[in-house]
């Protein structure tokens, strides 16, 4: 119980484990903290005329005014953290779990297995996540195009089908769900997983020959028992600090690629993107304060909030591996 | 030596069969996309409105056919390797040129923003985080962290529209874009040399410091803007290893022995913490040459990052996604070699294991 004693004894792992708590507060209490219109699943919620392009002030309506197009600021932030936190854990548990995987398998077994599996790491880290974004997308809509499904497509010309969005009827339950599939957590966990797969590389590379794993070896324990019950519980301490660091980012990230419009959903992107045009205005960046600020702010907060979890527990948990962000 | 040599030989190896590699899995993903649909992208943009749906078909027909967009896969992908293998990239219909002059292009832009981004935040990164981590838990360090905590939580793009509301409507200190309009004449005149494409040492190069100064004035904001989050990232390792370091005996037998804590910090300490530091050093670069989207896009810089954009939107553009392929693997291979053979030179251990 060393562990814990020395997590709780310093003043800033207190901040960061209670501003994520906050936000998971948020997160469960959503729907008693600004119900959603029932018939509306999406996170934006319209007060008064979507036509009425300026955003307004603070009312008792929407307690931090509304953006473009009049969609309560406060009902997406108090949805986004629902979101955030959902989107964060989802896709940083996802990565860890596959780069604890190909880390630990490519380094107990080592050779070839190994020179390969870090070979194809090495090839997902030459390309940034934004291809690697419209390339998951790309392959979706040529399966769903494939299908029947057709989309309003910028660019070509496509006779018939221009414009319009058409639908087949018998669409197989699969491609349903696919329609409604979004690319971007899939994109981010098949392209997030190569620094967790080094970080525990390098760890079971020192792990494996020591005394008792060897001991194990010798007394017959299988390959399967030795990489479960010794090899990834006694290494994956730096793992646990890197998901936690990450959480923050991959929702900044998410955030950013919402912002470009570039899919993911992210409430809190959204409440960005439609701020845009009014965060630069005549009167100074103060004048429609609410149309980015709360959103910025929640964003500082999370990240900082999962940053400073992820520093507390790398102190506590003190692995003597260098927790570094290949 | 002749172990380098032998070294290098297994890189480059290793550099051809990722790009086989790589392309191919890119040539399929583009495959999955139906031959009709791709051969839009080589019909002309304005087809006549008197077309009949029979010759529109008979058109994409004849553009299946002349770009060989029914073959199997291994031939087509056959046919790219051996026109690549000519020196021919592909001509890219997305982006209406050759993809290899489309990328030779867009590249000094990108390249220019991350020279300047680097030359900033290497410094300030290293002096920060080891200024931090040779006081931790003091004043100095508590502000460093939370520092660094906001610039890695806060969004490239709000912090991009605060500048720019800031620095461009209310000042005009600075502008987006690369060069003012009566710059980009000069720039584009004849007298003007273009040497490297980047504007800011062209500018030297020519005798047109106020083409130099012209340049600097448009990226200050977005070199600030993408310097800031990898100082932070850079600063927050090297802080976390001057501290693993600063508890080191060497450390405290130096003190024992009377030496001043900054000869200890910057002559003994910095050079065992720099492996960390330089790692995130290159990586920070990789993806600052493979990419900065938001920040092109936000400043209106014409760089490489819409090449892999564009590429891959809509319909998939083979020659553009491959050819944005086989730039980035060279650029990260390239890195990493240099972060080997940097890493060599600061630990000797490393430079023997070669």
């Amino acid at each position: 119980m060393r562990t814990s004693r020395r997590f709780f004894s310093r003043w800033q792992n207190w901040l960061g484990l209670l501003l994520v708590s906050m936000f998971v507060v948020v997160a469960i209490f959503a729907p008693l903290l600004s119900p959603k219109v029932p018939e509306d699943p999406s996170a934006q919620k319209a007060i008064g005329r979507v036509t009425r392009l300026e955003p307004q002030p603070p009312s008792t309506e929407a307690p931090l005014g509304t953006t473009a197009s009049q969609y309560s600021v406060y009902h997406a932030l108090v949805w986004g953290s629902r979101s955030a936190i959902v989107f964060g854990l989802m896709v940083t548990i996802f990565s860890a779990f596959i780069g604890i995987l190909v880390g630990t398998t490519s380094a107990y077994f080592g050779g070839f297995i190994n020179s390969l599996l870090m070979r194809i790491s090495d090839a997902f880290l030459s390309f940034p996540i934004i291809a690697g974004v419209v390339l998951v997308q790309q392959i979706v809509t040529s399966i769903l195009y494939d299908a029947g499904v057709a989309f309003m497509r910028v660019g070509g010309t496509f006779p018939g089908t221009k414009g319009v969005f058409f639908i087949p009827e018998n669409l197989s339950a699969f491609l349903t769900w696919l329609q409604q599939f979004d690319p971007i957590p899939v994109a981010f966990i098949l392209f997030s997983w190569m620094p967790y797969a080094r970080l525990m590389n390098t760890a079971v590379l020192k792990l494996k020959n020591t005394e008792y794993v060897e001991a194990a070896r010798v007394a017959g324990v299988k390959n399967f028992r030795i990489i479960f019950r010794h090899l990834i519980p006694n290494s994956i301490a730096p793992v646990i600090v890197m998901t936690a660091k990450d959480v923050g980012g991959m929702v900044l990230l998410q955030t950013t690629f919402t912002f470009i419009g570039l899919g993911g959903n992210s409430p809190w992107g959204e409440l960005l993107a439609l701020g845009r045009d009014w965060i630069i205005s005549a009167g100074g960046i103060l004048t429609y304060w609410w149309v980015f600020l709360p959103a910025t702010v929640a964003l500082l907060l999370f990240g900082i909030g999962w940053n400073l979890l992820g520093d507390g527990l790398n102190d506590a948990l003190n692995p003597r591996t260098q927790v570094l962000k290949y | 030596m002749r172990n380098l040599l032998q070294h290098l030989i297994k890189r480059i190896i290793s550099l051809i069969i990722t790009l086989f590699i790589i392309t191919a899995v890119l040539y399929a993903t583009v495959m999955f996309t139906p031959p009709e649909t791709r051969a839009t992208l080589f019909m002309p943009k304005n087809t006549s409105p008197r077309m009949t749906e029979q010759q529109y078909q008979a058109m994409l027909n004849r553009m299946i056919e002349k770009y060989h967009l029914n073959d199997p896969y291994p031939v087509q992908y056959f046919y790219w390797v051996s026109s690549l293998l000519q020196g021919n990239w592909g001509y890219s219909p997305v982006l209406q040129e050759n993809i290899l002059s489309a990328i030779v292009a867009r590249t000094p832009a990108t390249a220019e923003l991350a020279l300047f981004s680097i030359l900033l935040f290497i410094p300030l990164g290293i002096i920060s985080g080891v200024i931090a981590g040779s006081r931790q838990h003091k004043a100095s360090d508590h502000g460093f962290r939370i520092t660094a905590f906001i610039a890695t939580s806060l969004p490239s793009f709000i912090l991009a529209l605060i500048l720019l509301s800031f620095f461009y409507v209310d000042l005009h200190w600075f502008a987006p874009g690369r060069a003012t309009s009566s710059i980009s004449n000069v720039i584009n005149s004849q007298d003007f040399r273009l040497y490297t494409g980047m504007y800011t040492i062209d500018g030297l190069l020519n005798g047109r410091p106020d083409v130099t100064l012209d340049a600097l004035r448009h990226l200050a904001m977005p070199v600030f803007t993408l310097a800031i989050a990898h100082w932070a990232t850079l600063g927050r390792i090297t802080r976390a290893t001057m501290v693993e370091e600063m508890q080191q005996d060497y450390v405290t037998a130096a003190r024992a022995r009377g030496l001043p804590d900054s000869r200890i910090v910057w002559g003994h300490t910095l050079r065992n913490a720099a492996s960390p530091a330089l790692t995130s050093s290159i990586l920070s670069a990789t993806s600052l040459l493979t990419g900065v989207y938001v920040v092109e896009i936000l400043f209106n810089i014409n760089g490489i990052s819409s090449v892999a954009v564009s590429s891959m939107a809509f319909i998939p553009d083979a020659s553009a996604a491959l050819g944005f392929g086989i730039y980035n693997v060279i650029l990260v291979w390239f890195l990493m070699l240099i972060l080997d053979v940097a890493q060599s030179l600061i630990d000797p251990r490393i430079r023997e294991a070669v």
